[in-house]
């Protein structure tokens, strides 16, 4: 019931934003939907540390935790974003991606793993949370990357309507994505990182069978597409934005894929 | 009638009138006394703009004060080619509510939705309340009304799409320009040619923080010339390529017979492509920018006849907002009606009840005046239990009608009490009834 209530909260700030896109209102409605976003995330907060507390674990494994917990990194980048007035609207394309997270979440249920885990602690921890930031820095791009192919579209097509209100300066959304990537990037880097480092160490191999392992490294290697889609042959940012957005497609594709080809330990994959 | 606004606007007057009745500051002031003086008016704002010249009145008193500010706006307009009536509209009562309303919220402008009025229609207001006059001349009525219709202009902004988008090629422009850079400062800007309109547009685009204007035009001393008026610089036709390099906006407005940015052109400025965002206005005729430039994916290119259908566009964006700014003008109306009302219900309350009184004592005195038997005891009874019997019957319907008033349905219940009890001689002048 307490991972539901961020859900509601969610769906609810969502349905205010399209609100304020077919309505054109630039008052007190973004306003409203800011805070309801704001909400959810401490609601959200309340349902991770009440999971912490019940099972004793901080909730990275197990598939509903797991999405329940990267939900939450990307309702606290949005967050973050809300007080900046124009980035603030990437919430539109942002929050259908953490509905879903937190709805399949509270469908699987949010409970730990009965698997026993050999890499923990503090190295896991940290493994983990790099890993969901750097998913949810691509997240970002995308959002920022569907919107600004939508307000490219509309200044092309020349119809100053509800979209190009609505949707912040292509230059915002660029640089929104630009920050998502290269954070995003960072963190996924280092996340891989660790896990190689603990993996070679413990393990003695790279354990590239791992359905875990070849999705982060399809993962790391899709962010580098995109950095270099955007940076070589010239800087180019719609090339950038239509990277981020195929990119990201191309990342959900893949684990989906993987997920019901391969199949995983149910941990994450 | 009790408020009235009477005046002229673009509606009913043209130009040449408007103008010879527009009241400046210091004007409307002394235009104000001179009404409180002549024909005793408790309450006025005058409204005085480009589009309007407009005073609300309350209460009207016999028409005095409607016939004293005509007598003022003829003095001011001078000889006239009809008469002043013919140019005159009025509203009373509510209408006045409604109509100031839509004043504030932009409904009633030339340019539906223009933000201006609201700020004039603050200084008109903060005007009348700076007169040393006493009683102030926006009172508590005109007071209220004129900060429910700075509150409604807001809402109506905010809530609706009213206000939204630019109505002039200049702002559609500028809009552009900010949906595509965000931040104009620093943006640098290329102009080629030297029309009218392209300097609105640089201005424009200058009040953003864009710098670095660069002037191109076939005549150097021409470029030179606007050069010095833009605060840019001028470069000769011959390097146009260089000089469209370094653009992040071209605004073109030569009067070349043929296309002057070719794409030869734009390869010679960008020969390994375009890598950043070009936002290019064309506003000549016949146009300076070959057509196919638009199909660059960098590349967002604007003629004369995108930015006259997006000016249209944005219009007709707004005039669809008006039902739904209407809907809040009507509510926020009833609103105003209801707390006018309120001030009314203690009066008539106390009216009712003092009616009642009259009766009961009236009714009383001719009863015991045939019954000299009764000893003072049983007089006083008799007395105490018409007291209760008034008490117990109006007891109901001053309940009610206070709950009435709380639930903002007042106005029709005050109204109808007055009828009822033949009370209509009120405290305060009804809103829409004589003063």
């Amino acid at each position: 019931m307490t991972h539901l209530l961020p859900l509601f909260l969610y769906t609810g700030a969502f349905i205010l934003w399209v609100r304020c896109l077919v309505r054109g209102s630039q008052g007190r409605g973004p306003l409203a939907a800011s805070i309801l976003t704001a909400a959810g995330l401490l609601a959200h907060a309340v349902a991770l540390a009440h999971f912490w507390l019940q099972y004793g674990e901080l909730p990275l494994v197990g598939f509903g935790a797991a999405l329940s917990s990267l939900a939450f990194v990307g309702a606290l980048a949005l967050t973050v974003m809300l007080p900046l007035r124009e980035m603030s609207r990437v919430a539109i394309a942002l929050l259908p991606f953490i509905i879903a997270l937190q709805g399949i979440a509270v469908l699987l249920g949010v409970e730990p793993t009965p698997l026993a885990l050999d890499f923990e602690g503090a190295g896991f921890v940290l493994h983990v949370s790099l890993a969901f930031l750097g998913y949810q820095g691509l997240a970002v791009a995308f959002a920022a990357g569907v919107l600004y192919l939508i307000q490219h579209h509309e200044l092309k097509a020349k119809r100053l309507g509800r979209f190009f209100h609505f949707i912040p300066p292509l230059a915002t959304l660029d640089r929104l994505a630009r920050i998502g990537l290269w954070a995003g990037f960072a963190c996924l880097t280092l996340a891989l990182a660790f896990g190689w480092a603990w993996t070679v160490e413990n393990r003695g191999s790279l354990a590239m069978g791992d359905p875990k392992v070849v999705w982060a490294i399809l993962s790391w290697l899709v962010f580098v597409g995109i950095l270099g889609a955007r940076v070589g042959g010239g800087r180019n940012d719609y090339r950038g934005a239509l990277a981020a957005v195929i990119g990201f497609g191309g990342v959900i594709c893949s684990y989906l894929v993987l997920r019901l080809t391969v199949g995983g330990d149910g941990l994450f994959l | 009638m009790s408020l009235a606004v009477v005046g002229v606007s673009h509606h009913t007057a043209p130009v040449e009138v408007r103008e010879r009745m527009v009241f400046g500051p210091s004007e409307a002031a002394n235009a104000l006394i001179t009404l409180r003086e002549e024909a005793e008016v408790e309450e006025a704002v005058l409204l005085s703009t480009c589009n309007r010249t407009e005073v609300y009145l309350f209460p009207n008193r016999d028409d005095r004060p409607i016939r004293s500010w005509e007598t003022l706006l003829e003095r001011k307009a001078g000889r006239l080619d009809q008469t002043l009536g013919d140019y005159l509209f009025e509203r009373r009562g509510d209408r006045v509510v409604r109509h100031l309303f839509q004043v504030s919220a932009g409904l009633d402008s030339m340019v539906t939705g223009e933000a201006e009025i609201q700020g004039q229609v603050r200084d008109a207001y903060e005007r009348a309340t700076a007169l040393p006059v006493d009683p102030p001349m926006a009172g508590p009525v005109l007071n209220r009304l004129f900060q429910m219709a700075l509150s409604v202009g807001g809402q109506v902004r905010s809530e609706t799409a009213i206000g939204h988008g630019r109505v002039s090629v200049a702002s559609v422009a500028v809009e552009l320009a900010r949906k595509i850079f965000g931040s104009l400062r620093g943006k640098r800007v290329v102009i080629l040619g030297a029309g009218q309109t392209g300097e609105l547009i640089v201005q424009a685009l200058s009040r953003e923080g864009v710098k670095g204007v660069t002037v191109v035009n076939r005549t150097y001393e021409r470029a030179v010339e606007l050069a010095r008026q833009v605060h840019g610089h001028a470069v000769e036709m011959e390097r146009l390529s260089e000089a469209l390099a370094s653009a992040d906006i071209i605004l073109s407005s030569t009067a070349a017979p043929h296309p002057v940015v070719t794409r030869p052109t734009f390869e010679a400025a960008f020969p390994r492509g375009l890598h950043r965002p070009l936002l290019i206005i064309d506003i000549a005729l016949p146009r300076d920018v070959a057509p196919d430039l638009g199909d660059e994916s960098e590349v967002f290119l604007y003629n004369v006849d995108d930015l006259r259908k997006i000016v249209d566009e944005q219009l007709q964006m707004r005039e669809g907002s008006i039902p739904a700014a209407d809907r809040i003008i009507r509510a926020q109306s009833d609103e105003f009606r209801a707390w006018y009302a309120s001030l009314e219900v203690v009066p008539v309350i106390r009216r009712m009840r003092g009616r009642a009184d009259e009766l009961r004592h009236a009714e009383l005195e001719r009863l015991l005046r045939g019954m000299d038997h009764l000893t003072e005891g049983d007089r006083g009874r008799v007395e105490e239990f018409s007291r209760r019997l008034m008490n117990k019957l109006l007891h109901d319907p001053t309940v009610r009608l206070r709950k009435g008033m709380d639930r903002g349905g007042g106005a029709d219940l005050v109204d109808a009490v007055r009828f009822l009890y033949g009370l209509e001689e009120g405290e305060l002048p009804p809103l829409d009834g004589e003063g």
